[in-house]
């Protein structure tokens, strides 16, 4: 988003759609948001609609899939357990990435996501660990 | 003083939808800057939830008695209200679309499909919590229920909380005070909405499609 920044003298003013001033002093810089796409919305790399409805196909296949597969009785438990939350991690990937745009919005966002994710993950999985091992230890 | 331009080249007005004018001194929306910190803030949240069901799961004959797990839990219901919740995700980025193209009618069409399949959502699990109260099953009945009541609970909650949310967009459009230009207020709905959707997806396979003990 900010690739396309350069200092340069200017009355300070937005020079209107498509631009934002902002002014690099000691002040944090304040862009004028009326440029949107300045602002990192790259609506134009959205999906169509017509992507929209087929990852809704894809994620009612996933889904009748993910049903069949809790209904299986092989004795493996855990290899339908790993099946199932890697379906799950597959239909959470095709939301955030499609719906939630951040295929397409600008990759701060997704960083600040990602990072809650991970940041959950590591927690919880040492939170379980910990607790699994010692104090629900029966 | 040095200043600094931000340009955004090939910009056409006619094509670009126009953000209500707000500062930033970051670079990016505010508004959806925000909401993105609340939604990686709520990952930790719904996380601390799970992770306590997987902690309690199956413990329960150990230190509890009551109705469980396999004595209540019904896949074919929550699997239809799952797919409810999965469709709404479609209505919302069709609302979306529409709103960007300034298509208010199919706007208000797409916004409230999702609001009344959140809310054939939120039925479903009014249902299965007042059966499973039938059944026996209370808060403190035993592990499994104080962790299902919660996690399922809360989720149950942040709907309702975009069942409302949608609800106040489309009567925004109804009025006409929700233009075009005005369609990051329906994106960072959607985003909360998809939020909602995928920690569903989680919950799903988690609570009820992993098989029990």
């Amino acid at each position: 988003m900010n690739d396309q920044v350069s200092d340069v003298d200017t009355s300070g003013q937005s020079d209107g759609p498509g631009t934002a001033v902002a002014v690099a002093s000691d002040a944090p810089p304040v862009v004028a948001a009326d440029a949107h796409v300045a602002l990192g919305d790259a609506h134009d790399n959205h999906p169509t609609e017509r992507q929209y409805v087929l990852i809704a196909v894809v994620l009612v296949v996933i889904t009748s899939i993910e049903i069949a597969t809790s209904y299986l009785n092989t004795g493996h438990t855990n290899l339908i357990i790993v099946a199932l939350f890697l379906m799950a991690a597959i239909k959470f990937f095709l939301v955030a990435a499609w719906y939630m745009h951040m295929k397409t919005d600008q990759p701060f966002f997704r960083r600040i996501f990602v990072t809650g994710m991970v940041g959950a993950g590591i927690v919880y999985g040492i939170v379980m660990f910990v607790f699994s091992s010692t104090v629900l230890k029966t | 003083m040095a200043q600094t331009v931000v340009t955004a080249p090939d910009t056409d007005p006619a094509v670009t939808h126009a953000a209500p004018a707000h500062q930033t001194n970051t670079g990016v929306s505010n508004n959806k800057l925000a909401i993105w910190v609340f939604l990686a803030s709520e990952s930790l949240f719904f996380g601390a939830f799970i992770s306590t069901y997987f902690l309690y799961r199956g413990r329960d004959a150990h230190f509890l008695k009551g109705p469980t797990p396999t004595d209540l839990l019904s896949v074919p219901f929550t699997s239809v209200t799952s797919f409810v919740l999965l469709m709404s995700s479609l209505t919302m980025v069709l609302a979306l679309a529409a709103i960007r193209r300034g298509d208010h009618r199919r706007f208000r069409i797409w916004i409230m499909a999702t609001a009344i399949f959140g809310m054939t959502f939120i039925s479903g699990q009014v249902f299965e919590f007042t059966e499973f109260y039938r059944e026996g099953l209370h808060l403190g009945t035993n592990l499994f229920g104080s962790t299902f009541f919660v996690l399922t609970g809360l989720h149950g909650a942040h709907v309702t909380i975009g069942i409302v949310w949608l609800l106040s967009l489309w009567g925004r459009s109804m009025q006409g005070r929700l233009g075009a230009e005005r369609s990051e207020a329906v994106e960072i709905a959607g985003l909360y909405w998809h939020f909602v959707d995928v920690v569903w997806i989680f919950i799903f396979t988690a609570v009820y499609l992993i098989p029990q003990h």
